[in-house]
């Protein structure tokens, strides 16, 4: 089973980007389940959503307590939310959305993705939940990127056309600019 | 069949929506609103034509839900905790007026304090309100329950409103795989609704209501109430069979995995059963003799059925998600007095875990089990809370505020 973790604050489109992750996952023929924990419905507050992707049928629930990948969509959380929790196994992988390398400790495979300048060209709002998937679609190789793509627009459904379009546009630059 | 991903919310709307529902009065809370959400969606693009009526309270929507069924309508709505509460008072006139409303029930802790997450304490608050109640323990189940239940409450033999229950978030917010009945296959399986005691006719008026009785009456009407929820019993598993044939998934008033030669059998509700699931496969691979029987109709009560396949178990943990202060676990004595009437003498023990949505885990179900052998070995119950033992994030606490 892959078990995704993502950190984030409450209007940032972390359950979004979980929905998104598990619909790409559950197009290529996987076994999903997506899920989120926040305490009240308020903007900013700390928000953990989580996916589990499988080849058969998913019987755990609940927190992700030893993640394979942690996205952090928000750097500030790092002062407040152990987002490292149970990231020590080899071959796992954390994201975080950040201009430069932070303090963090642990065993895992960092990698800092300048995910606000992406999103503020493509959206011209700093909200990451869509483009911090170009991240993990070029790291983890879990999805397809045109799977990703198919997704984004699956999720996003109800909005404008061309806002769909500029998610997945925001998406795909993230996917450019990352190294494997 | 459409195999798609949705939430619980999700899977019970498409339910009310396969069920080709008339009324929909509704009031949203936390973790419900995504049904009431989807619904509103489906109304405002013109998906689904269905008499969508926003009220003031829960109190409300329930009076309404009782003259919409009155009236004739097949009617849908839901609600949960605090909200389900308000309801309470009128859920008992539904059910003592024979009414077949069905409602999807997201579970979550009763305030105070307050709490958004799940425990069942809500749910099992209306044990004697008249209602058949199923609680559901993935999507799958929450469409199928939605629709079993109409065929149920609407059964000449039955005609009581039913509660399908899913748990808080874990299930109602949760996004995994369900199959959408197509409408051909629903239709067949659950035709239009063909009221012949409750209709709208001023020209010739149903007795429903308004009569005050004295208790000669009164006896008689509650003796017949209590004799339709037996019949229920029956009745459901007729519509299992019904269904399974039509959709081919089989359902009973329980779920037992791996129980047979079980000497530990692990009780659980809702969505616990599939953590519970996992638990016993791993346990199983270490050689344990473990089994999981999971509640899925607890009214009416299905005590014969329920002792017949416990009579092997040497101990039985009941792990109540809810709480009765004072007295434990809700499920705890019921399931004691169900083993003491069919002779059945295992060690029970009762696990209080999981209150306000306290995360459960595979990790978990296992410690409950080894506790249970130790009781077994003792020769004696014991009542435990789980979630307060050293280590956790709530002993930590009790600890910190302990003098």
């Amino acid at each position: 089973m892959y078990k995704v973790r993502i950190h984030c604050r409450g209007g940032q489109g972390g359950r979004t980007a979980a929905k998104i992750i598990a619909v790409a996952a559950y197009k290529e023929g996987k076994e999903v389940q997506a899920f989120s924990i926040y305490g009240a419905e308020r903007r900013g507050a700390p928000v953990q959503s989580f996916v589990r992707i499988a080849d058969g049928p998913i019987y755990e629930r609940g927190y992700i307590t030893d993640p394979d990948c942690v996205l952090v969509l928000d750097a500030s959380l790092l002062k407040t939310v152990n987002v490292t929790d149970g990231l020590d196994r080899n071959g796992t992988l954390m994201i975080v959305n950040a201009t430069k390398p932070l303090k963090i400790k642990t065993k895992a495979k960092v990698v800092y993705v300048d995910v606000n300048s992406i999103a503020m060209k493509f959206l011209g709002v700093p909200i990451y939940n869509t483009t911090i998937l170009g991240a993990f679609v070029k790291l983890t190789n879990i999805v397809k990127l045109k799977t990703m793509e198919a997704a984004i627009k699956v999720v996003l459904e109800k909005m404008p056309h061309a806002v769909e379009e500029k998610n997945v546009q925001a998406m795909k630059a993230c996917y450019d600019v990352v190294k494997v | 069949m459409v195999r798609q991903l949705v939430t619980g919310c999700g899977a019970a709307a498409w339910a009310a929506r396969r069920a080709r529902v008339d009324y929909v009065p509704n009031f949203p809370i936390t973790p419900q609103t995504e049904l009431i959400d989807g619904i509103a969606q489906w109304v405002a693009d013109g998906e689904w034509d269905v008499e969508f009526e926003t009220m003031d309270s829960e109190h409300s929507v329930m009076s309404a839900a009782v003259g919409g069924a009155a009236a004739g309508g097949r009617v849908f709505t839901g609600s949960g905790s605090q909200g389900l509460l308000l309801m309470h008072e009128v859920m008992y006139i539904a059910s003592g007026l024979r009414l077949p409303i069905v409602m999807a029930t997201m579970s979550r802790g009763i305030s105070a304090p307050i709490t958004l997450w799940t425990d069942h304490t809500d749910f099992l608050d209306n044990l004697s309100t008249g209602w058949i109640m199923f609680h559901a323990q993935n999507n799958q189940e929450i469409f199928d329950s939605v629709l079993q239940a109409y065929k149920i409450a609407e059964n000449e033999n039955v005609l009581l409103p039913v509660m399908v229950n899913m748990d808080g978030y874990i299930l109602s917010y949760t996004v995994e795989p369900a199959d959408i009945a197509s409408q051909e296959a629903v239709d067949k399986f659950l035709p239009r609704y063909n009221p012949k005691h409750a209709y709208f006719d001023p020209k010739k008026p149903p007795l429903i209501q308004g009569s005050s009785v004295l208790g000669d009456y009164y006896t008689v009407f509650r003796s017949q109430q209590h004799k339709a929820m037996s019949n229920a019993l029956e009745v459901s598993k007729q519509v299992f069979k019904d269904f399974n044939k039509q959709f081919g998934r089989k359902y009973d008033v329980f779920e037992t995995y791996k129980i047979e030669d079980a000497d530990y059998v692990l009780l659980v509700q809702g969505s616990m059963g599939t953590i519970t699931h996992e638990a016993i496969d791993r346990m199983r691979a270490k050689g344990k003799k473990v089994g999981m029987l999971r509640m899925r109709m607890i009214r009416p009560f299905p005590e014969a059925e329920f002792s017949k396949v416990l009579k092997n178990a040497k101990g039985v943990a009941v792990i109540d998600r809810n709480l009765a202060p004072g007295r434990g676990g809700i499920m705890f004595p019921e399931i004691k007095s169900a083993l003491y009437e069919y002779d059945v003498d295992p060690i029970v023990s009762n696990f209080i875990v999981g209150l306000g949505g306290n995360n459960q885990t595979v990790k978990k179900i296992m410690q409950i089990e080894e506790k249970l052998e130790q009781d077994v070995k003792k020769g004696k119950g014991s009542v435990d809370w789980n979630d307060l033992e050293p280590g956790t994030d709530a002993y930590s606490i009790l600890s910190k505020y302990k003098k």
